[in-house]
């Protein structure tokens, strides 16, 4: 959660917001929590794990459906599509 | 917030008058309501007035420095729209009166209480800490985006 809250003291685009999981079932539920950190981008894509700053943005960027050039690793946890619920 | 110690109030002065450079300010949305009162579902909220106790707890940790703006969506509700808030409690870090767009939703302790710190501390000294290639990355953002992390106490 220190990379989102960093990203977005650098990006005027973002906006990182901090869940306490427990506290808010609802969206803990809607989004299909299992394990912590959890991280929705754009309530559309969301990827579990804590990952190191190159892949945290990328995957950022790449849920954000901003095409991105490959220049790490690819992220240890795809990013994967949340179905409409 | 009586559960911290004395102690560590202290060091967490100790910490900001040396860390803290420029002003920050908090914004903590909230209703009514505790965790001692019990409110029909909906109407209370658990966790604000230990919300509200953290955040005066880091003001008066550096009162020069950090400002505490509570906003009772109850009677501002229309700020709490335009702000873009939909839960209490919410702790919303900024460098200045805007609208933070670091956040925290639900009480922050554990991991999240330390990560709550950290954004103050790069707030204050306009500190990303972000490597050159994570900058030029999210310069192409050009659309408002939305990083949810969820977490839990431990």
């Amino acid at each position: 959660m220190s990379l989102a809250n960093r990203m977005a003291l650098a990006s005027p685009q973002v906006r990182a917001v901090c869940v306490e999981a427990n506290e808010f079932p609802y969206l803990s539920n809607q989004f299909r929590v299992r394990g912590v950190p959890h991280t929705v981008i754009n309530r559309k894509a969301a990827f579990v794990g804590a990952l190191p700053e190159p892949d945290f943005v990328a995957a950022v960027l790449e849920g954000a459906g901003v095409p991105v050039e490959e220049p790490h690793e690819a992220p240890s946890g795809p990013t994967t599509e949340i179905a409409a619920s | 917030m009586t559960v911290i110690p004395e102690q560590v109030r202290q060091q967490l002065k100790d910490r900001f008058e040396t860390v803290l450079t420029g002003p920050v300010n908090l914004t903590l949305y909230t209703r009514p309501g505790s965790s001692r009162l019990i409110l029909p579902a909906g109407v209370g909220c658990a966790t604000c007035q230990d919300a509200r106790d953290m955040a005066e707890l880091l003001r008066d940790a550096a009162p020069e420095k950090i400002t505490l703006d509570v906003v009772d969506i109850t009677r501002d509700e229309e700020r709490a729209l335009a702000d873009g808030v939909p839960e209490v409690p919410t702790i919303a870090v900024a460098s200045d009166a805007e609208t933070g767009r670091i956040r925290f939703q639900g009480l922050p302790t554990g991991t999240e209480f330390a990560a709550l710190i950290d954004a103050v501390e790069r707030v204050s000294r306009d500190e990303a800490g972000l490597s050159e290639e994570s900058l030029e990355a999210l310069a192409k953002l050009t659309e408002p985006t939305e990083v949810m992390v969820f977490a839990t106490p431990t």
